[in-house]
């Protein structure tokens, strides 16, 4: 197989930490008149002053912000987004920038943000994303006035993450990744196709009873209520039938992003310097892996985080065994698996059965996308990873009610993934 | 020698019109690019030279296209999966692969790896690259 070039990565220069955090309703705004007509700066000013207001700062103690959007041009129709909000949350003149990585962008939009104070330019930084992916302006009226963004234009507009030289031309790229971690799992460890789906069916029915607890997921029901409401006593019956159709070789409609509109952003300083800030504990970003590897390229999501994983493992010295709760960013579902097994929070081979015994629940031993990941919480393509720093953080601090986990974590692992590809893997502890 | 700025594109679409597939080796490690691009991923070195690859493959893993994966622009190719590829020349690619259906994808996947054969077709304007399984 191709060989992948591989990175060492050297200490950061001085420690940083996350001392807030914001987010966002993920939400399809036009479906309620309350939310109709939410711009850019709004939802993006709204995550980024829960997080001072969470850091207990204001606007004038940030130094600079980061700004992540996924399909800025199509769906806001602007090229240097963060100037357009640059001036809703009271910031007016400090330098930013934008950033866009698909729905890897929340994922990296921490990574900006460390490295900017840890090479000592900044000791205060926001970064923040911000995503219509239902809502989309047409450029020729004001911003507020949005239309549906539907899921065929949306499946046409993904074409752009894909290289125009040969992947699209050879048309297998784009649609082999959909089912790829699936497909090299199965062949791995034999698994059977029916192992599989029940696999990812349990994958969808634990991820959602994490969503319906977390007021900002846009799931409202379980899975369970879903099947009875349909005369179905059985959720496994439910969760089988023409209601949950297999979308691809693998994934039924449980298993796909629940793509919408939504913000979440997070404040970065010095470790040392938290308490100046805030009573509660500081996050420290201990370390982020990070790889690309092109969608004509096999296994981009396997090879990816394996090197990104490697790389953050290294660094850190941190063991597999200490990680106490994972985030993997999970468009396809199957993600959770592939990520699990990579950062060995989950043993190799044996991963898909700690799903369908639940374990991997918010109440569980192993929690996984505790929020309801990309399937049950929504995908606001570049917030949503920040919307998973959100949901670590605050389960770190122990101030997730109840959804809260039942061990309170300490170190957190957090996998992106996204944008034909870019992986990033990300370990967070709560600083002593 | 070293890095030339040159159209490697256009020389590899240019190539498939008179009905070669290339691609490009490392004058220093050996390795091959397919598709070709300007320098060598293995070992960074940018001397490159152009070879007609010998269009031999061995498919190694596959998935049936279904409702979010088929394409009515790919119509005219079916019956077709999205598969693995290994090149005899080394490089590995995603790639669009013919002769599997859902009768015999059962028998298909008990071979694997099995053999493959590279087979260029046109598109809208210009021609491509899938792969065909060998005849048995």
């Amino acid at each position: 197989m191709n060989p992948i070039n591989k990175t060492t990565l050297h200490p950061y220069s001085r420690s940083v930490s996350i001392i807030g955090v914001g987010c966002s309703p993920f939400m399809n705004t036009l479906d309620d008149p309350e939310t109709a007509g939410l711009t850019e700066g709004e939802l993006f000013g709204y995550a980024a002053y829960k997080a001072m207001e969470d850091a207990g700062i204001r606007p004038k103690d940030v130094d600079y912000f980061f700004h992540g959007e996924a399909n800025p041009f199509y769906c806001s129709n602007y090229i240097t987004p963060n100037i357009q909000v640059s001036e809703w949350f009271g910031m007016r003149g400090k330098g930013s920038i934008h950033h866009s990585e698909a729905c890897c962008t929340g994922y990296l939009a921490l990574e900006e943000a460390v490295n900017a104070v840890a090479s000592g330019k900044y000791n205060v930084v926001l970064s923040g994303c911000v995503e219509f992916g239902d809502a989309i302006v047409d450029g020729t009226k004001p911003s507020f006035m949005r239309r549906k963004f539907d899921f065929f234009e949306f499946q046409e507009s993904l074409k752009w993450i894909y290289d125009n030289t040969y992947t699209r031309e050879m048309m297998c790229g784009p649609n082999i990744h959909q089912d790829d971690g699936a497909e090299w799992y199965k062949a791995k460890y034999g698994l059977t196709d029916e192992q599989m789906d029940d696999t990812l069916i349990h994958m969808a029915i634990n991820s959602r009873r994490g969503a319906v607890l977390d007021p900002l997921a846009i799931s409202k029901k379980t899975y369970e209520e879903i099947a009875k409401e349909n005369g179905f006593d059985d959720v496994m019956e439910y969760m089988k039938s023409f209601y949950n159709p297999m979308m691809s070789g693998n994934l039924r409609a449980s298993g796909l992003e629940l793509k919408c509109d939504g913000a979440a952003a997070c404040i970065v300083c010095p470790t040392e310097m938290v308490s100046e800030f805030t009573d509660k504990k500081g996050i420290e970003v201990l370390g982020i892996g990070n790889a690309t590897r092109e969608a004509n390229q096999p296994h981009v999501e396997v090879i990816g985080t394996q090197e990104a994983t490697r790389q953050v493992y290294e660094l850190t010295g941190v063991k597999p065994e200490e990680i106490d709760i994972l985030y993997a960013n999970d468009f396809f579902i199957t993600s959770q698996l592939i990520a699990a097994e990579i950062a060995g929070y989950l043993p190799e081979g044996e991963g898909w059965k700690y799903f369908i015994d639940g374990r991997t629940a918010f109440d569980g031993d192993k929690p996984i996308n505790t929020n309801g990941g990309r399937c049950s919480f929504g995908h606001a393509h570049a917030a949503s990873g920040m919307a998973d720093i959100y949901e670590a953080v605050m389960q770190m601090r122990g101030e997730c009610g109840a959804r809260q986990v039942k061990k309170l974590p300490k170190t957190a692992f957090l996998r992106g993934f996204g944008g034909a590809q870019n992986l990033a893997s990300i370990i967070l502890r709560t600083a002593e | 020698m070293g890095v030339k700025l040159e159209r490697v594109v256009k020389t590899y679409y240019d190539n498939l019109e008179a009905g070669k597939i290339t691609g490009r080796k490392c004058l220093e490690c050996g390795a091959v690019e397919w598709p070709p691009v300007l320098v060598c991923n293995t070992c960074g070195c940018a001397d490159m030279e152009w070879i007609e690859m010998s269009g031999k493959g061995k498919l190694l893993q596959f998935v049936m296209p279904a409702t979010i994966t088929k394409k009515d622009e790919m119509k005219d190719i079916k019956p077709y999966v999205f598969g693995v590829v290994e090149v005899e020349e080394g490089p590995a690619v995603n790639a669009m692969v013919r002769g599997i259906n859902k009768k015999n994808r059962e028998e298909i996947l008990a071979k694997l790896p099995v053999d493959v054969h590279m087979t260029i077709i046109p598109r809208d304007g210009y021609s491509t690259v899938i792969f065909d399984l060998d005849e048995e």
